[in-house]
């Protein structure tokens, strides 16, 4: 196969939309590239970006981190110009006005690349867990070696197993002691919506009942290559900022009703 | 299946046993009533003619009518398990004498037996909830105790006997299973 | 922390309503436990003597077993008395059983014991083959013999290294994982699934060998024993490891007969009772194996006999692997299963004691009652009695070398 000259200037992928997922870091979603075959570098005037107002789920707490953030800001562009984003870096106010983005993006790539988790492995799914943590599925590759034992010093918190009414509380409690950020990941399917304990009087039917989701990694168990691939997808949140922890709510993300 | 064994126990229990023996694969069964509970364990572990050492398992059983509470001891003087069946609890105060004396080991496994039917085993004395929350008020292995299930509210009503509306409140009377177990 | 709500409702960690202020009685913990005292043993274990306090190591701690609370009552560093509260892993299994299906109830006992899922599928499938009178073909046996002997070797590995790991040795839990992660890969191939493998049926077995299978485990088994030997000769030989376990949770006859225990945990005491030898089932009577057993009835007497066991399990691989006949893997079953009312109990020598299962039919095709008997809830009372006299880092030892499995204590 000849070389060609990639479509819509360099770092963008290949022009083939249908090649790879956009959500792999490098790729570009198809919508950006520009058709034709000649070298056209990207005009951000042409690029739009997509903005999608969240009128799905209502903050539970209005009164939660200061006020919390109007929901429909979803572009960190967006959240800049607000110029109301409470941001981590309030040590060095001031001095980085200047390239608040750049030092915002060296933050979110410290936290991606060395999330901790807590060792909350409550069944059979913290079994797949440790086997993603051990040698042959390491995920230590990533920066997740150090389980920590205890809560104030884990980053994320990979609920892994049925999660019962009796035990609802203590993972309630742990998920508070957690300090920002934080993040939270439903491994397994009891989990993610009560799996195959869901008609069972004793389980909560999912942990979204109780806490903000950020990945759920179905599964039961999930594969350890299923929980790495959450883990990635949860890395690539951080570092979009998706799962924006400051305006986040706490408490239930599943709306009312449900 | 141990003939002998059969003939055994009933020369020895035959007045007190409430049932005949029955032997099925490699199992031998006898019924007795709760109140003998401890006299005839205490001699099935101590007699050396028996030795039933082992207490295998201890298991509450809600029959709908009645519950029961099943003992299962195995031994090195036969080849078969022996079931014992202690029949005839009543389901409103289900009281038996409890075997903790005998195996220390029977103690979370009655705690378990309360805490899902309500059997009182009266000599034990870590009698509290095992699984359950302390303040769960609510017997879940019972018969009366229904699950709750989505698809019993759907239109359809659910065809499978697991997705027909079992609350209590639209239950039919009778609509616990009985049965003569 | 008793408060339990099905959903709880949300609220802010400033103003959380749990947690007191310093200056109230008792500063910001709750009172232990915040009811009277309801039994006898409460009253006499939330009492404390002179110079005693209570520490709690609650449902998350570092231990890999699961969520276990356990209530420690110290004097210094010594431990007095512990109290285990356990339910936080219940999930209602012999309830969701009774609802369910002859065949479904396979799926749902699969993860009570999650490291050894073969075994607890094999006693439910046992006791509903006695009641339906059903012969398995000998070919489903051999495989039956086959998968779960695999399943002890993954499950008594993942002991060696919790048991190193509770202890504080960070490396044998890797290699263990490497062992078992090997094996895993092998029964996936075998019945597709890691974990829980949902692989035995009422009659025999769900899939035959294949191709893929027999490689791996022919290329593993050339290995095993002197991959098995290395790993269990990091800790064998481990000063550290030794010292610390021989003589700490000493447990004699008498005592563990009296509480109920089965498996290695009873072996280990000089009891030669294994239910493969004292009441067989399936074809063990044809398949030659020694029954390992010591007297010392220690922490370090309950490990070795664990890898002689893993040794035995070798032996009865290789020679299942040799005699392995033809034939079908499925006795001939109708799709819905309407046993004839009675009631069967079966029971199988798992990795961690006897796993029985005493199933009760009603005539329907619902079981009416399925009991299911785990070996790790008798042994978890073992933890009380042995542990006080000793230090808190070796609750976690004795409590390691007990070998629980929080899913099947708490079914």
């Amino acid at each position: 196969m000849a070389l060609k000259p990639e479509a819509g200037g360099l770092g963008t992928g290949p022009a083939d939309e249908t090649a790879m997922g956009s959500d792999q870091p490098g790729n570009q979603p198809g919508a950006l590239v520009t058709s034709g075959g000649a070298l056209t570098t990207r005009n951000d005037a042409l690029v739009e970006a997509v903005v999608v107002p969240n009128t799905l789920w209502q903050a539970t707490d209005p009164a939660a981190y200061g006020g919390g953030q109007p929901t429909d800001i979803t572009h960190l562009r967006d959240l800049e110009a607000a110029g109301n984003g409470r941001r981590d870096d309030a040590r060095w106010s001031g001095m980085l006005e200047v390239i608040p983005t750049k030092a915002d993006y060296v933050l979110d790539l410290i936290r991606a690349n060395s999330l901790w988790p807590l060792l909350s492995g409550l069944a059979c799914c913290a079994i797949e867990m440790m086997s993603a943590a051990t040698s042959k599925n390491d995920m230590d590759r990533w920066g997740m070696f150090p389980f920590r034992a205890s809560p104030r010093q884990a980053d994320v918190l990979i609920v892994a197993g049925t999660l019962t009414t009796k035990m609802a509380g203590p993972l309630l409690r742990l998920w508070e002691q957690m300090p920002e950020p934080k993040w939270c990941v439903a491994m397994g399917d009891c989990t993610c919506s009560g799996g195959r304990y869901k008609r069972s009087y004793s389980t909560v039917e999912g942990i979204d009942r109780i806490m903000p989701v950020d990945v759920y990694v179905p599964g039961c168990p999930p594969r350890p290559e299923g929980l790495i691939y959450g883990m990635m997808k949860l890395q690539q949140l951080i570092k979009d900022r998706r799962g924006h922890w400051p305006e986040r709510r706490i408490g239930p993300t599943v709306p009312e009703g449900v | 299946m141990d003939r002998l064994f059969r003939r055994r126990l009933e020369a020895r229990f035959g007045d007190r046993l409430t049932g005949p023996v029955r032997q099925r694969h490699d199992q031998t069964e006898i019924r007795i009533a709760a109140a003998d509970v401890a006299d005839i364990l205490r001699t099935l572990h101590d007699d050396p003619e028996w030795r039933f050492e082992l207490l295998a398992d201890l298991a509450g059983v809600d029959t709908g009518t009645h519950m029961q509470v099943v003992y299962h001891l195995w031994s090195v003087t036969s080849p078969d398990w022996l079931r014992v069946i202690a029949d005839g609890l009543c389901r409103d105060d289900p009281r038996i004498p409890s075997v903790t004396f005998l195996w220390k080991g029977a103690e979370w496994m009655e705690r378990e037996a309360y805490d899902m039917f309500g059997i009182t085993f009266e000599g034990n004395r870590d009698l509290r909830r095992i699984y359950m929350p302390p303040e769960y008020t609510s017997f879940p292995l019972r018969k009366d105790f229904f699950l709750a299930d989505d698809a019993a509210r759907s239109p359809g009503g659910g065809v499978r006997p697991m997705e027909r509306s079992h609350s209590p409140r639209d239950a039919a009377p009778g609509a616990v299973r009985q049965v003569r177990a | 922390m008793t408060v339990t709500r099905n959903l709880l409702p949300p609220h802010a960690s400033a103003d959380d309503p749990r947690i007191t202020l310093d200056e109230e009685v008792g500063g910001i913990f709750e009172n232990v436990p915040p009811y009277p005292p309801r039994t006898e043993r409460e009253a006499e274990f939330y009492t404390l003597g002179d110079g005693e306090m209570f520490i709690n190591m609650g449902p998350q701690h570092p231990s890999t077993h699961g969520v276990l609370r356990v209530v420690l009552k110290l004097d210094g560093e010594k431990v007095v008395d512990l109290d285990p509260v356990l339910g936080y892993l219940h999930r209602g299994v012999e309830k969701l059983c009774e609802n369910a299906d002859y065949h479904q109830v396979i799926s749902q006992v699969d993860p009570l014991e999650y490291v050894s899922s073969l075994f607890c599928e094999w006693s439910p499938v046992m006791a509903f083959e006695q009641l339906l009178d059903v012969e398995v073909p000998r070919r489903a046996e051999y495989i039956r013999v086959l998968s779960a002997e695999l399943n002890r070797i993954a499950s008594h590995a993942l002991f060696a290294g919790w048991m190193a790991l509770d202890l504080g040795g960070l490396t044998p839990i890797l290699w263990s994982f490497i062992e078992r992660d090997e094996i895993v890969e092998m029964l996936a191939s075998l019945t597709g699934q890691r974990m829980l493998f949902n692989y035995f049926r009422i009659g025999g077995v769900n899939g035959d060998l294949n191709h893929d299978f027999m490689s791996r485990l022919g290329d593993w088994m050339s290995r095993a024993v002197k991959q098995i030997d290395n790993d269990t000769g990091l800790l064998n030989e481990n000063e550290i490891f030794v010292r610390r376990m021989r003589g700490l949770g000493v447990l004699d006859r008498d005592t563990a007969l009296r509480m109920c225990a089965t498996g290695p945990n009873l072996r280990a005491t000089g009891v030669p009772f294994d239910v493969r030898r004292a009441h067989p089932y399936s074809i063990y009577p044809e398949i030659d194996f020694d029954i390992p057993t010591r007297t010392e009835g220690d922490c370090l007497a309950r490990y070795l006999l664990r890898m002689d066991e893993v040794k035995q399990s070798l032996r009865i691989i290789d020679q299942c692997l040799h005699q392995m006949p033809d034939g079908p893997i499925m006795a001939k079953l109708p799709r819905l299963l309407r046993p004839r009312p009675g009631r069967a109990y079966a029971s199988i020598e798992g990795p961690r004691g006897q796993y029985a299962t005493y199933a009760i039919s009603d005539g329907t095709d619902q079981p009416f009652r399925m009991r299911i008997h785990d070996p790790s809830f008798i042994h978890l009372q073992m933890v009380g009695l042995l542990t006080p006299g000793n230090l808190v880092a070796d609750t976690m030892a004795i409590m390691a070398s007990l070998d629980p499995i929080m899913g099947g204590v708490d079914k």
